[in-house]
């Protein structure tokens, strides 16, 4: 369930003929009503991003993003894309291989289960690990006589990052893996190859495409989290700050243009998340096309 | 966890079962499955009167309400718009057509915090927007209203991406058999067009309220968090850890779950009866 | 109801789909409508039931221009050719759709149109089913619902887009002879697509043949298959031979053999292309006269009366398909690999500028 973009492949488009259609005026009416719900909802917060960021002029602008708070919450993003992106490929890999290429009991139920964070609350999803890990939590205690620190610190807000984004990869994956079926596998295992090389030279190819998507949104989310990560974080500027808790920080101290201009990048990341959709969605609708004309 | 008769069903020649479905599980297991449990091990550690005192006080009461029908009235506007814009980026041509189907997923995308932040910014009084509801002597910002706003931006791309496939796989010839047997436009569309549509569209309001319920970033700034009147359910899960008291965090975090769980059930529930009905009786 | 199309012309973007089709169709007429994939045949059907429209021509219906009526208010019964049944809705849900959606004061009663309902499931033989969903029904069982569900409007007009395209060899028949049974019965003016000529042959009182967009030929079954009028009818008419030759002055040469063709008379050294039925082809074990090719048979198959065998002809080298009765095929004891002659009969010649394949 969730927050999730789904690729959209196959998408043929749909021909009117007399009697599938309404009159023009209708049909006007009906994309006026919709544009101008989208614009509104949409298009509006989009321009009101980067006007808001680029209102005080150039210099300003720059100087929010070079701040050295900035700078370090900057730093903890990337830190914590790097660790979310190759844990969550890893296992999205091995989820999809599971569950599309074997039939098993119990398979719609991991299904289920994979799509959990997505029906958690990010708050709820922060708690989870403030519960186990912080001071009065279940593991609290004993982490503190080891003189360890996960919250309040980097690894809670990388545990409940990787926590909220584990999903992304696998939901790419399984679909896709599943609609190319085992065929080609089993081919190459006949010829002899060995299950790493079968693996490497003829599955791995033919996902590229939705596993970079899949790693695409797992960047974008992971560097985009704001409740899980805001109720791990305990908001120590420079040193447990992530760009969207600067943004709020920022906001919350009145000062709008820096708050807007570091915003600004992570809009521009969602921007760029949408364009990569975009292009990923016309490849991988090509494969599955031509694995149809095989 | 009820999962361990992992049997193959069929016989594969594929290696690598035991290896992956090995990795999944443990992953899982201490990722998801083990944390989750805790929210209900440290509400177990409450009795019932302090459990219900907790979850039942006037203050969450009133972010149940705010929560459960802002969330619901964002469900349904997204319902009614979402079908509306997938009928029409699905049958009708337009330039930028492309472009907008690409921007559709923009709130999920846009990290919740900049949403919140530029949504304040726009409904404030004096904001882009905000304006014509302060000539119309409304308030959008600080009121719930401006939750309602934020919810509804969150929730967008559900019921879209829901109805959209299902659109555009709809064999058109039964509108024209429609047609043929002297339906009008609007008799087609509502005897047999809406009821192809209608499990994708449940599927998708059901999906957009319970993101809504749980969102937290976009709506923490447009709500101004005045107790009693615009405090939604997250935010108070969030004041209870401020205060290190866990077992009332939990205990509220384990009614939202539940509710979570339910909803879920309820897509799948939705999905499945879309594959399979009108196949029984 | 008689329909009449004139100077019907249909283009999508820059493909042609229809030029200049006339076509007059009579009341209580069967007519197929015959061609191959793109030849426009369910475009024509398309725009007799105003599901498209054409750039040019009109169509009436009983002598009155109904060319600018849409498709709600032409009363045809159209069949689709995958029954295009309501998933969401029972068999008789299904027929009595057309009735239920009426403007109150021309609707039926819930009574009537239950009867009505009843008296169809009875015509369809499908009485038991009527509480079923489409998906829960056999192929030839939804192609009789969407049947049935045409008729509940009592169309002047039933067309129908390949009826029995989606069905297995089997049912296919039964259902077509049930078609042919029904329309005795009913006498609904319909039209039917097809490209199976065998569908068309068996069940039209009238076939009208379809090609690029034109209609090549019309006429009863009788007319079109014994006197087609062009090598695209011919050949698209059943199995065929084809001996490539040249026409001189009444004589046409066709590799080793000369043969008369009083009506070429006047042709002065042309390609002609001349079509025999694998039934024409006579097989002796020695030449007869001038008139016989050597062939070597290379395939035999005789299962059923009649006999198929696949020859070489010795001096061109084509293959010849050739059809012969069990008694003959015995009489003349013939085995693959042995060499015999051959003897074209019935030649069917058109001249190089209308062959064109």
């Amino acid at each position: 369930m969730s927050d999730h973009i789904a690729l959209r492949p196959g998408a043929a488009p749909v021909t009117n003929t007399v009697a599938t259609t309404e009159p023009p005026l209708i049909r006007w009416l009906l994309i006026g009503i919709a544009l101008g719900f989208l614009g509104l909802m949409l298009i509006v917060p989009l321009i009101a991003v980067f006007t808001k960021a680029l209102e005080a002029g150039m210099a300003l602008y720059l100087r929010a993003i070079l701040d050295p708070a900035a700078l370090a919450a900057v730093r903890l993003t990337l830190l914590t894309v790097a660790v979310a992106i190759p844990l969550n490929t890893i296992f999205g890999l091995a989820a999809a291989w599971a569950i599309a290429k074997f039939e098993f009991k119990g398979k719609n139920l991991l299904i289920t289960l994979i799509d959990l964070p997505f029906a958690v609350s990010p708050v709820i999803a922060g708690l989870i690990f403030v519960s186990l890990f912080g001071v009065k939590g279940l593991l609290g205690p004993w982490l503190a006589a080891q003189g360890l620190k996960i919250i309040f610190a980097p690894p809670g807000i990388i545990l409940a990052t990787v926590f909220v984004t584990f999903p992304f990869v696998a939901r790419e994956l399984i679909p896709l893996m599943h609609s190319l079926g085992t065929v080609e596998e089993e081919a190459a295992l006949i010829l002899g190859a060995s299950g790493w090389k079968t693996f490497w030279h003829i599955t791995l190819p033919n996902i590229k495409w939705g596993l970079l998507y899949g790693v695409i949104l797992t960047s974008a989310r992971a560097a985009g989290e704001f409740g899980a990560v805001s109720v791990v974080s305990g908001h120590i500027r420079g040193l447990t700050n992530t760009l969207p808790l600067h943004v709020e920080i920022l906001y919350n101290e009145y000062q709008f243009v820096a708050a807007f201009a570091v915003a600004s990048l992570l809009t521009l990341m969602a921007v760029i998340t949408l364009v990569a959709k975009s292009i990923v969605e016309w490849k991988v609708q090509q494969q599955l096309e031509e694995a149809q004309k095989k | 966890m009820p999962l361990r008769p992992l049997e193959i069903k069929k016989y594969s020649i594929l290696p690598g079962f035991g290896l992956t479905m090995g990795f999944t599980l443990m992953y899982m297991g201490f990722l998801v499955v083990l944390p989750l449990s805790t929210v209900f091990i440290q509400t177990a550690g409450i009795d019932w009167t302090q459990f219900w005192n907790i979850v039942a006080a006037p203050r969450l009461v009133a972010s149940y309400k705010l929560s459960f029908g802002a969330a619901f009235i964002a469900a349904l506007i997204n319902t009614i718009f979402g079908l509306l814009v997938a009928w029409v980026l699905v049958r009708y041509s337009f330039p930028g057509k492309r472009v907008i189907d690409g921007l559709i997923d923009l709130p999920f995308a846009l990290p919740t915090a900049v949403a919140g932040i530029t949504l304040t910014t726009l409904y404030a009084p004096h904001g882009w927007l905000g304006k014509y509801f302060t000539f119309l002597a409304l308030k959008a910002a600080f009121t719930p209203l401006g939750v309602v706003i934020a919810l509804t931006f969150i929730g967008l791309p559900f019921v879209v991406r829901m109805v959209q496939p299902v659109l555009e796989t709809l064999d058109q010839e039964r509108e024209e058999a429609a047609a043929s047997l002297g339906a009008d436009r609007l008799q087609t569309f509502t005897k047999v067009i809406f009821p192809e549509l209608l499990p994708a569209l449940l599927a998708g309001f059901a999906l957009a309220f319970a993101r809504a319920l749980g969102e937290y970033g976009s709506v923490v700034f447009i709500s101004g968090n005045m107790p009693m009147r615009t405090e939604i359910t997250p935010l108070l899960i969030m004041t209870k850890l401020e205060q290190f008291d866990y077992a009332g965090a939990n205990a509220i975090a384990s009614v939202m779950l539940i509710v979570s769980f339910m909803l879920l059930l309820l897509v799948n529930i939705l999905q499945w009866w879309s594959i399979n009905r009108h196949t029984d009786h | 109801m008689s329909i009449e199309i004139r100077n019907i012309n249909k283009q999508f973007g820059s493909f042609t789909a229809l030029k200049d089709i006339n076509l007059k169709i009579s009341t209580g007429e069967l007519v197929a409508l015959l061609g191959p994939s793109g030849s426009g045949k369910t475009t024509l059907l398309r725009i007799i039931a105003g599901l498209e429209v054409a750039n040019q021509g009109c169509i009436l219906f009983n002598g009155e221009d109904a060319t600018s009526r849409n498709v709600q208010q032409r009363h045809v019964g159209f069949v689709f050719q995958h029954y295009a049944l309501f998933r969401h809705m029972t068999v008789s849900e299904n027929i009595a759709f057309g009735l239920k959606v009426r403007p109150r004061h021309t609707r039926p009663s819930a009574k009537e149109i239950q009867a009505k309902v009843q008296q169809l499931l009875d015509l369809i033989k499908l009485e038991g089913l009527a509480n079923r969903y489409p998906t829960q029904l056999s192929g030839g069982q939804r192609q009789r619902v969407a049947l049935a569900r045409a008729l509940a409007v009592e169309p002047q007009v039933l067309l129908l887009d390949e009826p029995f395209g989606a069905l297995d060899a089997k049912v296919r028949k039964e259902l077509r002879r049930w078609l042919r049974r029904l329309h005795d019965e009913l006498h609904v003016t319909s039209v039917f697509v097809t490209h199976d000529q065998e569908e068309a042959l068996d069940v039209a009182d009238r076939i009208v043949i379809l090609n690029d967009g034109q209609i090549e030929q019309m006429g009863t079954p009788e007319e079109v298959y014994e006197h087609p009028k062009s090598s695209f009818v011919y050949d698209f008419l059943g199995n065929v031979n084809l001996f490539h030759g040249r026409i001189h002055q009444g004589r046409v040469s066709i590799g080793s053999i000369e043969l008369d063709v009083p009506e070429y008379a006047d042709a002065v050294d042309k390609q002609a292309v001349s079509y025999v039925r694998p039934y024409n082809i006579e097989i002796e074990r020695e030449a007869q006269g001038q008139e016989f090719i050597p062939a070597r048979i290379l395939f035999i198959r005789s299962v059923g009366p009649i006999v198929h065998l696949e020859l070489k002809r010795e001096d061109t080298g084509d293959l010849v398909e050739a059809e012969l009765s069990k008694e003959r095929y015995q009489a003349l004891q013939l085995k693959a690999g042995e060499n015999v002659f051959v003897k074209p009969k019935d030649l069917k010649i058109f001249i190089h500028e209308d062959y064109c394949i």
